[in-house]
């Protein structure tokens, strides 16, 4: 049961890496492939109307931490407590930029909300980024399960580390960059025109820079975390992971060379999806790793809830994924294809 | 300014009244735009459609603030109040998880379609999107509902070896006679904040002579709403929470009557100030054997005052809970008065001609927002000092690795940045309404378009 739900928790916040990942991304870069305010509508027409549908999997993820591991939950957002309003601040703001924006049809007003809307993402990608560096790093909890942590200390990941270190900066830097790659890709599948082709530039210099720094990633998680690459290897679904980084890989390369656009973001979501898969069966059991002493971790037996509070969670849980299937299914199948200006227009024609 | 539970308690309270104004006005908005887009499919009422396509961009704006706002509340759980949700995260968590599953992403889903989608998906998709949305968002309330009722009256739980709660029965966690009871008082206050805001912008077009044909209907439907619903809030739904208080929450009622001592013949307190030191009320003005009869049935029932029960269970500021229930009953009660003469004049014809009354009807928006507000405060107030009634205090719930400081200071952040979106919405809602219903089509505001006088402001 308590593997059960570290998967269902893996797969709910994956599903948020993957949807949000390319709002994310491709709000991160929109400045950059769209230069008219009309254009910059296009990007925000692409995103807009299910920003929200996505952000849901973090509440999800959120609601089904707090069922399934609360004392883990507890113990890592008090820890995190300045990191995570400072996230849940640029959430605020990223929104709002996409609502509003659109509302007043003024040059300098839309120019404001546009760029608002680029920063806040950039902050999200680093912040997401720093995040999983955090949870493959560890936190410096001590015997007593609590910990507190600084924004950043002397930069090491060992002892009483800070949130930003040599390493989770890295891997900041490594997911700012899949995912402006991730958002560049999707913005090729569904804008038309210059859009089209500044996102398709954009997304091949990215995923480039992405390869490059891929390596040192990889590195700096065998030198942190060499236990995780053991597990990886000793678990069979971690060669399902491996295999799927190494797909998504080649799907990505193939599908830009090929022009094949609905390849590569196939391939860029694969990957993702293979990149967190294989962080979780790394990682797992251990939810919280301590910097101080591996004794004073917090796995995920230890952080369940008791009782039969699971086993009655695994009853509706299945009927809500089923169902929400159906209302995406419903909602893609609507947005299909590419923008169309002149009908996604929020009621503003 | 040391006992850090104290900010907490004021950054949950802060967050969760603000993000409050918005869900109570989509929840009573949504089935508005339901009727108007059903109207629009089956019947091909362009009038309809008008409205609906109105209010659904009011609708949207509502809506993303409340998400916006929304999100903090399900992460507040685990920075702000740890303690507490390693206690009872295995029940309460159950709602929160299932408020994401079945209800957030149908509405989030769905309400990019509504805002965005007429075009795309004709007639009969719009209004099932309208329908989705209103459903989740009345679906997502029951959950939050529960949650709270949980706290209110705790039922469906057992406690692990370590001291923790587990859920034990979800069906009898589900069906808490306590959130059958709230969950029908407060969509009904919803739906009196929705009414009372279309009422309201009927009003405004009426008195400004614009928008003739949308102002009537606005009036018309919102009044009739409003009634309805304000009679529905106070009876049955709020008379039976009212009971239900009385027969779990002994301290609570008394202090929210100001009732000091036990006794038959209990009064009901019109007006008057609770004086706790003295332990009695300042200049009262009473019914007699009113609160007897509400609360048990008969006019000679036995009412505890707070002096029958242990000063620890006392909720801990008796004169806020008392204050916030008057200002919510007193409202609730002007609510029926306003609407029920609104409706007068329509049965004589002249809703659209009284300009007194349009005034009254534009200026009482708000109100249903204090009155709602005041309504969430006399419960959470009156649930004090425990966090789970009976279970578990308020003062062990705080995050303990969390300092005065650290939310003193996310607390004024909250504050500034929350002051920007209200002033935000306001104005965006503002523009909205000055451009009125129908004038979309107008002028040169095409969203999205590639014209060349566009790209020329870049």
């Amino acid at each position: 049961m308590i593997e059960l739900w570290f998967v269902i928790l893996c797969f709910m916040l994956t599903m948020f890496a993957v949807l949000e990942g390319w709002d994310f991304g491709g709000g991160a870069v929109h400045l950059f492939v769209a230069r008219t305010p009309a254009e910059r509508r296009e990007v925000i027409a692409a995103i807009g109307p299910l920003w929200s549908w996505h952000e849901v999997w973090l509440v999800g993820a959120g609601g089904t931490f707090m069922v399934a591991f609360p004392r883990a939950m507890a113990t890592a957002f008090s820890g995190y407590y300045m990191a995570l309003w400072l996230a849940l601040w640029s959430f605020v703001l990223r929104g709002i930029s996409i609502e509003v924006g659109g509302h007043l049809r003024d040059p300098l007003w839309q120019r404001f909300w546009d760029v608002v809307f680029a920063a806040a993402n950039v902050l999200l990608a680093i912040i997401f980024g720093a995040a999983l560096g955090n949870v493959i790093r560890g936190v410096p909890m001590d015997e007593g399960g609590r910990f507190s942590l600084a924004l950043f200390t002397d930069f090491g990941v060992r002892g009483q580390v800070g949130i930003l270190d040599w390493y989770t900066l890295l891997v900041a830097l490594e997911t700012l960059l899949i995912l402006g790659a991730h958002g560049a890709t999707y913005l090729t599948l569904k804008s038309s025109g210059p859009v089209h082709d500044r996102s398709r530039s954009m997304a091949g210099r990215l995923w480039l820079v992405a390869a490059l720094v891929f390596p040192l990633v990889t590195y700096g998680t065998w030198a942190v975390r060499p236990d995780m690459f053991i597990h990886l290897l000793e678990r069979p679904p971690g060669w399902v992971a491996l295999a799927a980084i190494v797909a998504g890989a080649v799907a990505v390369f193939t599908g830009y060379r090929r022009r094949r656009e609905s390849r590569t973001l196939a391939g860029s979501v694969l990957l993702i999806v293979g990149l967190l898969a294989a962080t979780g069966v790394g990682v797992f059991p251990v939810l919280l790793h301590s910097t101080l002493s591996d004794r004073f971790s917090m796995t995920a037996g230890q952080a369940a809830s008791g009782g039969t509070g699971l086993g009655l969670a695994i009853i509706w849980w299945p009927i809500a994924l089923v169902l929400a299937l159906v209302y995406f299914t419903f909602i893609a199948w609507q947005f299909r294809g590419k923008v169309r200006p002149s009908d996604d227009n929020q009621g503003y024609s | 300014m040391d006992d850090p539970t104290l900010w907490h308690r004021l950054q949950f309270a802060f967050t969760i009244v603000y993000h409050y104004l918005f869900p109570q006005l989509t929840m009573g908005l949504g089935w508005f735009i339901v009727y108007w887009k059903w109207r629009a499919w089956r019947k091909g009422d362009e009038r309809s459609a008008e409205a609906a396509r109105y209010w659904a961009k009011i609708f949207g704006l509502t809506f993303a603030m409340g998400v916006v706002t929304g999100l903090p509340m399900e992460f507040q759980f685990g920075t702000n109040w740890a303690e507490f949700t390693k206690f009872s995260g295995g029940v309460i968590g159950q709602t929160l998880a299932m408020e994401s599953m079945f209800a957030f992403l149908l509405e989030s889903a769905l309400v990019g379609a509504l805002v965005w989608g007429e075009k795309r998906l004709g007639p009969r998709n719009h209004f099932i999107a309208a329908l989705g949305v209103a459903a989740g968002s009345w679906i997502s309330g029951y959950f939050i509902i529960v949650t709270n009722a949980f706290m209110q009256h705790p039922v469906g739980h057992a406690t692990a070896a370590d001291g923790t709660l587990y859920l034990g029965s979800l069906g009898e966690y589900l069906t808490n006679r306590w959130a059958i009871i709230q969950f029908a008082h407060n969509q009904c206050a919803a739906l009196v904040t929705g009414s009372f805001v279309v009422a309201a912008a009927g009003a405004f077009y009426a008195l400004r002579g614009q928008h003739a044909e949308q102002a009537r209907l606005y009036l018309r439907q919102g009044t009739l709403v409003a009634l309805v619903a304000s009679v529905l809030v106070a009876f049955p739904t709020g008379d039976q929470q009212a009971k239900m208080v009385a027969s779990h929450q002994g301290p609570t009622l008394a202090a929210m009557e100001g009732r000091f001592e036990s006794g038959p013949m209990a009064e009901i307190t019109l007006i008057g100030q609770p004086n706790i030191r003295e332990r009695r009320l300042d200049n009262p003005i009473k019914v007699p054997g009113m609160l007897s009869f509400l609360a048990f049935g008969t006019f000679h029932s036995d009412v505890p005052g707070l002096d029958a029960f242990p000063a620890d269970t006392w909720p801990s500021n008796i004169e806020l809970l008392y204050y916030t229930f008057h200002v919510m009953a007193g409202l609730g009660t002007l609510f029926i008065l306003i609407m029920g003469l609104a409706i007068l004049q329509r049965l004589r014809g002249r809703l659209e001609h009284t300009r007194p009354l349009l005034w009254a009807l534009m200026l009482a928006f708000p109100f249903p927002f204090i009155a709602n507000t005041a309504g969430w405060m006399t419960a959470e107030l009156g649930r004090q000092p425990w966090l789970i009634y009976g279970l578990f205090r308020t003062s062990q719930g705080a995050s303990s690795v969390v300092g005065s400081g650290s939310v003193l200071f996310t607390l004024v952040g909250l504050a500034g940045l929350y002051f920007v979106l209200g002033l935000l919405y306001l104005f965006l809602v503002g523009h909205e309404v000055m451009k009125g219903p129908g004038t979309a089509d107008e002028g040169p505001a095409r969203y999205g378009e590639r014209s060349g006088e566009e790209s020329r402001h870049d």
